[in-house]
């Protein structure tokens, strides 16, 4: 087993491999001859912008974790528009972030092939919504290819490449969890030999302030171009190597299956034994391709499409029906459901309804089972890492506050401070919000410090954002509260990386993939916007922490507190990797009083509570060292025990 | 063989995702098609994680259906019983006996069941087959308890009609752990087996 950024190098066309999605892609990418490559990480999409950055340098490729979407966007469009072959890869909602340039440049199109990987999260397994980005490419008039599964998704990039270039053209290369963090065999294609050499690539720019300027006047002329554009490409996708019929030529009944929902449809109708029908497979849910309909709809009695979250392949299709005078019944949402992932289960559900058959396992029974099982189980939801330095912020932010203020907070790791027994998180909406709603709040609440009026009965706000969301959509709420005069406090939790998402760099870091950025410190920045009170702490010393809170909660205006301290599982895996050790606490029976205050209060998921003892124990193979719950004890029971080391 | 299907459930953290990738390779290698569903991000934090490991001549997509796994091999009790859904009739579940309890249930929020009512429910609700003992503890005897999944791949390797072949399986292993802890690994594989065939009785 090589290593996976040696594997997405590999020279070997032909070799089968054992990929993620997301490195398929990254690989179809390097086969594609891509130059230029740059995104901001979310989940599903961040191990593609990973394995760009561990691969970029021996590639020739350029690479970068840009500050958000839309800068990230805007980098690679440009390379585009400079005739370079460009990526861009975002979660579904980072293209609401960069959506701003997406629609407004799609008239414009490009010159080298330009790819937006847009990674969906149906489920929402890690997102704070359940948007279909097929609805943004149909809102834009943009084609979307759709892999199902990871071989598929290695090939359709570079198809994507090609057709982006030949209609110079913006393309979508959506995924859903499932394609991106599904593990396939994946067969090596042939890299260019620029990749083979590390050649980096460079374009040129040719101005052209007709196409590039969008003002009114030649906007008003791109929304025509983008339509006529579309209607040949849904021409051209006929013959589109991932669209295809196949099943039974003569079948009454048809099924047209999207994109990844192919393989469940697949695996649904060889788990019912059925095999009479004709399946469209469709690798391109926006625009469907007409001709291919017309093909298919060739014989057919009753037609089922099965596709995950909206109706997009649906309503295309009934309306394509309608005027064609096709008069069959058509089914879609109305026997699959509308919200969450497509399983198996749910496609031999509808399947099997459709055909009037009974489902291979009495689903009904086992649920039934299940569901005597749930009272058993106590929650097991995520939790703040053993050692987070995010723990300590919020719990001297609830002390100094005495659980009295409003909490806005954002998106990140630290949104698990919603959690008992933290609870120190009352609104989390998207990327940057929480400085934009402590300002709301405390205007509506209180007023601003420039108004006249205002109301003397003061509500304490205490914002909470993450280093990298500072800098991705925080930077301008900032601004904004400052400017306003608002009366907010900001936390920053500033661990130097971007953790959830897989400890990326960002401006906080410094370091890029390439070696030396630029480190860019947070409280210089507030300082420089005229911030009313900046201090930075150390969170793992929890009463000076606790001590600068209070401070900066007297003072009137925006004070921004950075509370900085490196990521502990980011910390604890760099130990791992050059076999350092770590002290290992514990608790001194003789101290315990079983008061419980570091587990009401503190919640370190390495403390666990002894029923017979009635006192608090650590876990011993779950301590990262920190030192936290030795600080919060009111009876010094915890002690650092010097042998105990992972 | 058409399609066998794996889930691996445990605390994020524990090493799911290893372990998955650990199998999907040996049966790669053995000439399979290979799907692995996977959890990222916000979920692997010490929250509940499953993931799935399918292979065969017929596989498509990445995650298990319900009632349809051949194994489970779980790295907390608790985190078993919460998939035991998934498990076909007559499945086999490998695990891990240490709980790893919950800050909910420190708390008082919540409560942990005991390991008898736990291995009730399988053997006598889902008719399911058993295997359960401490694995971490034999990790520790291998040397660390980091190699506890490694304990648990070998044990499974062990159950009956298992398709892979447990020799293959320990080459993967070889060939994923840092070169220091290959001895460690292999004295960890060994007492897994171990463990299963005593309770399997070979
Ligand atoms: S990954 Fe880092 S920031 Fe996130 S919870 Fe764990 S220690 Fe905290
Ligand atoms: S030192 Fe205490 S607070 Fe820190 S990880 Fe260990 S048990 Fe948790």
């Amino acid at each position: 087993m090589a290593k996976v950024s040696d594997i997405v190098l590999w020279d070997k066309p032909g070799e089968r491999v054992l990929l993620l999605g997301n490195q398929a892609i990254a690989r179809g990418a390097l086969e594609a001859n891509i130059a230029v490559y740059a995104a901001y990480p979310g989940t599903p999409s961040s191990e593609l912008t990973d394995t760009m950055a561990v691969v970029s340098k021996k590639a020739g490729v350029y690479m970068e974790y840009s500050t958000n979407e839309k800068v990230a966007f805007e980098t690679a469009l440009a390379a585009a528009w400079s005739g370079l072959r460009a990526m861009t890869a975002m979660k579904h909602v980072g293209l609401n972030v960069a959506a701003d340039t997406f629609l407004s440049a799609v008239g414009m199109g490009v010159e080298g092939g330009f790819v937006i990987m847009v990674a969906d999260d149906p489920s929402m397994w890690s997102s704070q919504n359940e948007q279909d980005t097929r609805i943004y490419a149909k809102f834009a008039n943009v084609p979307v290819l759709e892999p199902s599964d990871p071989q598929e998704a290695k090939e359709m990039t570079k198809y994507a490449f090609e057709l982006s270039e030949k209609f110079k053209h913006f393309v979508i290369l959506r995924t859903t969890t499932r394609t991106s963090h599904a593990r396939g065999d994946v067969v090596l294609g042939e890299l260019p030999e620029e990749i083979k050499q590390g050649k980096r690539k460079f374009g040129k720019f040719k101005k052209d302030p007709n196409r590039f300027v969008d003002v009114p006047a030649n906007a008003r002329k791109f929304h025509p171009v983008i339509l006529e554009k579309i209607e040949k490409i849904r021409e051209e996708l006929n013959n589109c190597p991932f669209n295809w019929i196949e099943g039974d030529e003569n079948a009454k009944v048809g099924i047209i299956a999207p994109g990844l929902s192919y393989a469940y449809v697949k695996e649904a109708l060889a788990w019912l034994g059925v095999d009479d029908v004709k399946i469209l497979k469709l690798g391109t849910p926006f625009p469907v391709p007409y001709g291919l309909l017309e093909k298919f709809f060739q014989g057919l009695e009753m037609v089922l499409i099965v596709e995950e979250l909206e109706p997009v392949v649906e309503e295309q299709v009934k309306t394509w029906a309608y005027d064609r005078g096709f008069t069959i019944p058509i089914h879609g949402k109305d026997l699959v459901p509308r919200v969450y992932e497509m399983t198996t289960r749910r496609a031999v559900t509808a399947i099997a309804k459709f055909l009037g058959l009974e489902t291979p396992i009495n689903f009904e029974e086992l649920d039934a089972k299940y569901e005597k099982v749930k009272p058993l189980l106590p929650p097991r939801p995520p939790s703040l890492c053993p050692a987070c330095p995010h723990r300590n912020s919020f719990y001297a932010i609830k002390k100094a506050t005495r659980a009295r203020a409003i909490y806005p907070s954002d998106i990140g790791c630290y949104t698990l401070g919603l959690l008992p027994p933290l609870q120190t998180v009352d609104t989390t909406v998207a990327m940057g919000a929480s400085i934009g709603i402590a300002h709301g709040l405390s205007i509506a609440q209180n007023g601003s410090l420039s108004e006249e009026q205002r109301n003397p009965e003061k509500q304490v706000i205490v914002a909470t954002i993450g280093d990298s969301t500072f800098y991705h959509t925080g930077l301008p709420a900032l601004a904004n509260a400052i400017y306003n005069r608002s009366n907010v406090l900001i936390v920053v939790l500033d661990n130097l990386v971007t953790a959830m998402t897989g400890d990326q760099p960002n401006p906080s870091t410094g370091q890029t993939p390439h070696g030396m950025g630029k480190r860019i410190p947070i409280e210089d920045v507030a300082k420089a916007m005229g911030a009313d009170f900046v201090a930075v702490v150390d969170p793992y010393d929890i009463k000076t922490t606790y001590e600068t809170i209070k401070k900066a909660l007297e003072v009137e205006g925006v004070s921004v507190v950075v509370s900085r301290q490196v990521c502990a599982l980011y910390k604890v895996g760099q130990m791992r990797r050059r076999g350092m050790k770590w002290p290992i606490y514990q608790v001194n029976e003789e101290k315990c009083t079983g008061c419980r205050v570091c587990i009401n209060a503190y919640g370190c998921p390495a403390i666990y509570w002894d029923e017979e003892k009635r006192q608090a124990r650590v876990e011993p193979t779950m301590c990262w060292g920190c030192g936290g719950c030795a600080q919060v004890c009111p009876f010094g029971a915890f002690e650092p025990v010097k042998e105990g080391s992972q | 063989m058409r399609e066998y299907n794996i889930v691996i459930t445990g605390v994020g953290g524990q090493g799911v995702l290893t372990a998955a990738n650990v199998l999907g390779w040996a049966a790669l290698r053995a000439g399979y098609k290979v799907r692995i569903g996977e959890v990222h991000g916000m979920s692997q934090r010490f929250g509940s994680v499953i993931s799935y490991v399918r292979f065969g001549e017929d596989v498509y997509g990445s995650m298990v259906p319900e009632g349809k796994a051949d194994v489970m091999l779980s790295f907390e009790p608790v985190e078993a019983l919460r998939y035991i859904n998934y498990l076909k009739e007559g499945g086999v579940v490998v695990v891990n006996t240490k709980p790893i309890v919950p800050v909910q249930v420190s708390m008082g929020m919540a409560k942990y069941p005991s390991l008898e009512e736990i291995r009730k429910v399988f053997e006598e609700d889902f008719k399911a087959k058993w295997i359960g003992f401490n694995a971490e503890e034999l990790a520790e005897q291998a040397g660390h308890v980091v190699t506890t999944n490694t304990v648990l791949i070998g044990a499974l390797t062990q159950i009956p009609e298992f398709p892979l072949d447990a020799e293959h399986v320990r080459e993967v292993i070889k060939l994923s752990v840092p070169p220091k802890a290959v001895e460690m690994n292999m004295k960890a594989f060994d007492l897994g087996i171990k463990a299963a065939k005593e309770i399997l009785g070979l």
